[in-house]
C-alpha cells in the first residue's frame, strides 16, 4: 500500500470532504492510470518504483482519461462501447457506466464544477456530464471530430481540438457557447493548457507540428516542427514535450523561443504524455511497446520504464 | 480525407443517435500485429536482405520497388504488387546499427490492404552467432473509419490481412536468406 494513499484515506475518512484533499495534500498519490485499449484494461503504475501495481478490466476499448479535481476518480472514454466509465482510483473499481453513443474519445474534467466533458468524434459535439448524477446535462456543437479537450485552470474556458476542422474551439463554460474557432495545423489531436491558462498547445497529426495559441487573444502565436505524427503535448520546466507516434520520439522545445532543443528516442507510438505537478518528471505512454516511460525534463533523457497492459494510450490527464 | 468527411457528415445526418448500444457496431480502435521468425543466419546477413528500404524483393507479393531518398528518414517507396495494386510508403526511422527501420503507408486502396493509418517496423536481433530473430510489427485501423463497418472492412478483416502478410513475408525472407546461404 502506498504510504501517501494511507494518509489520504485517513484524511478522507476524518473530514469526509474529498474535494479538500487535493488542495491540502497535493500529490497524495504518485500514480499513473493507463487506458490500455486493445486489452480492455486499466494499468496502475506506482511512479516512485516505476512498477505496475494493479490492472483492472475496463471493457469497451478505453482511450481517453480525465481525473476529478481531487484525483480520486477517473473518467474514461470507451469508443467501442460508446460509454463514459467512472473508476474509483483509490479502490480501483469500475463504479458507474454511462452510454453516450457516437464516438467518445477526448475527455476533460472541470477544476471545480462537478462536470466532465466528452468529445464526440462522430457527432461533432462536446457532451457535458454531471459527475454527481452521472447523467448527460447538455452538449455544445463544435468543429468536426473533436478530439483532445482541456479546461483552463480558472475553469472559465473549455478548449476543443477539432481534428477534421483543423481548428480549436474556445467554449465559454458558463454559457456553453463557442466564443471562437482558432485555425491551427492540420488535424490537431491532443491539446494542453499551461498552468497559468495563458497558452494552449495542440499536436497536429497531419502537419507534424505543434501549434501555440494565445487563449485570451484567440490567436496563434507560433508553431513547432515535431517528429512524425505527433499525438499530445506536456509542459515542464519551461519546455514543451510532444509525443511523436510514428517517429518514436519525444520532441522537446523551448516554450519561450519555440525552438526545438532535442528529439528524445522513446518508443513506438509514444502517445499520452503528462508532467508531474512539480514538473520534475514527464511520463510517456507507449502504445507500441506496452510501457510507461519516465523522462527527466531537464536532462532530456529516459530515466525509467514500467511494463504495463497491452496498448496503453492514456489520452488526457492520467497522473494522480 | 475529404471523401471520408462527406461520408461522415451524411451518416451523422441520417443515423438516429438514440439507438441502444447493442444496435451499434463497433467504432474503430487501433489494432496491433506482431509476427516473428527465427532465421538460421547471422544478424548482418539477415539485415542485408531486409534492411534496405528501397528493396522489398524479399516480400513474395512484391513485383517492384521504386523509391527515392535511400535509407534516410522521409525516404519514399512505391511497391507494385504482383496483383497490380500499389502501396506508397515513407521511412520514419532507420538504424543500421540497431537493425531496425520504421515506416508508414501514405497511400493504399483498401481493396489492396484493408487498413488505414498503418505504421510498422521491422527489427532483426542476433540470437547467437548464427541465428537471428526478425520481428515485423504493425499498428493500424481497419479499412472503414466510421461506425458500422461493412463485412469486408472490419477489425477482424484488417487483422487477418496484416497477419497473413507478415507471416508470408517472414516465411519468404527465411527461405531467401537460408536458401541463398
Amino acid at each position: 500500500m502506498h504510504k501517501g494513499r494511507l494518509v489520504f484515506r485517513a484524511v478522507k475518512l476524518g473530514l469526509g470532504l474529498v474535494a479538500s484533499c487535493a488542495a491540502v495534500m497535493p500529490g497524495f498519490a504518485h500514480e499513473a492510470l493507463l487506458t490500455a485499449q486493445p486489452s480492455d484494461s486499466l494499468s496502475f503504475v506506482d511512479l516512485d518504483s516505476m512498477k505496475e501495481t494493479a490492472r483492472i478490466a475496463v471493457t469497451g476499448k478505453p482511450v481517453g482519461i480525465a481525473l476529478s479535481p481531487d484525483k480520486a476518480t477517473a473518467y474514461i472514454t470507451a469508443p467501442d462501447s460508446k460509454e463514459l466509465i467512472e473508476v474509483d482510483a483509490v479502490s480501483r473499481k469500475v463504479t458507474r457506466r454511462l452510454f453516450l453513443g457516437g464516438g467518445p474519445v477526448g475527455i476533460a474534467a472541470h477544476p471545480t464544477r462537478p462536470e466532465v466533458y466528452v468529445a464526440d468524434w462522430y457527432t461533432h459535439k462536446i457532451i457535458i456530464v454531471d459527475t454527481v448524477t452521472f447523467k448527460t446535462i447538455g452538449d455544445v456543437k463544435v468543429g468536426d471530430s473533436p478530439s483532445g479537450l482541456a479546461v483552463t485552470p480558472d475553469g472559465t474556458l473549455l478548449l476543443s481540438a477539432d481534428r477534421d476542422s483543423d481548428a480549436v474551439s474556445i467554449v465559454d463554460v458558463a454559457s456553453r457557447k463557442v466564443l471562437a474557432s482558432v485555425p491551427v495545423g492540420k488535424r490537431p489531436f491532443g491539446i494542453t493548457i499551461d498552468a497559468k491558462g495563458v497558452r494552449a498547445y495542440t499536436a497536429n497529426v497531419k502537419s507534424d507540428d505543434a501549434t501555440v495559441i494565445d487563449i485570451a487573444a484567440r490567436k496563434v502565436v507560433g508553431s513547432v516542427k515535431t517528429g512524425r505524427r505527433p499525438y499530445a503535448v506536456a509542459l515542464a520546466g519551461g519546455r514543451g514535450f510532444v509525443t511523436d507516434q510514428y517517429g518514436g520520439t519525444v520532441t522537446v522545445f523551448d516554450l519561450g523561443t519555440l525552438a526545438v532543443i532535442k528529439r528524445i528516442d522513446t518508443c513506438d507510438h509514444a502517445e499520452g504524455i503528462e508532467a508531474d505537478k512539480d514538473e520534475k518528471n514527464v511520463y510517456v505512454s507507449c502504445w507500441g511497446e506496452n510501457a510507461l516511460l519516465r523522462i527527466d525534463p531537464d536532462k532530456m533523457v529516459v530515466t525509467g520504464k514500467a511494463a504495463v497492459a497491452d496498448g496503453p494510450r492514456a489520452f488526457g490527464k492520467f497522473l494522480r | 480525407m475529404l471523401k471520408r468527411l462527406v461520408i461522415a457528415a451524411t451518416i451523422v445526418g441520417l443515423a438516429p443517435l438514440s439507438l441502444s448500444g447493442a444496435a451499434w457496431a463497433h467504432g474503430p480502435s487501433r489494432q496491433k500485429v506482431t509476427e516473428t521468425i527465427e532465421i538460421n543466419a547471422p544478424v548482418d546477413k539477415v539485415w542485408k536482405a531486409v534492411g534496405n528500404f528501397q528493396d522489398m524483393s524479399w516480400l513474395p507479393i512484391v513485383a517492384k520497388t521504386e523509391g527515392k531518398g535511400g535509407n534516410d528518414v522521409n525516404a519514399t517507396r512505391v511497391l507494385t504488387l504482383k496483383s497490380g495494386g500499389t502501396v506508397e510508403e515513407q521511412l520514419d526511422k532507420y538504424s543500421a546499427e540497431d537493425h531496425v527501420y520504421a515506416y508508414e503507408i501514405t497511400k493504399v486502396d483498401v481493396k489492396v490492404l484493408p487498413v488505414n493509418d498503418y505504421s510498422s517496423h521491422i527489427t532483426v536481433e542476433a540470437d547467437g552467432d548464427n541465428k537471428s530473430t526478425v520481428t515485423w510489427w504493425g499498428g493500424f485501423y481497419r479499412g472503414y473509419m466510421l461506425n458500422d463497418p461493412p463485412p469486408d472492412l472490419t477489425d477482424e478483416v484488417a487483422l487477418k490481412a496484416v497477419t497473413d502478410l507478415y507471416k508470408a513475408g517472414l516465411d519468404g525472407l527465411k527461405k531467401k536468406v537460408e536458401g541463398g546461404g
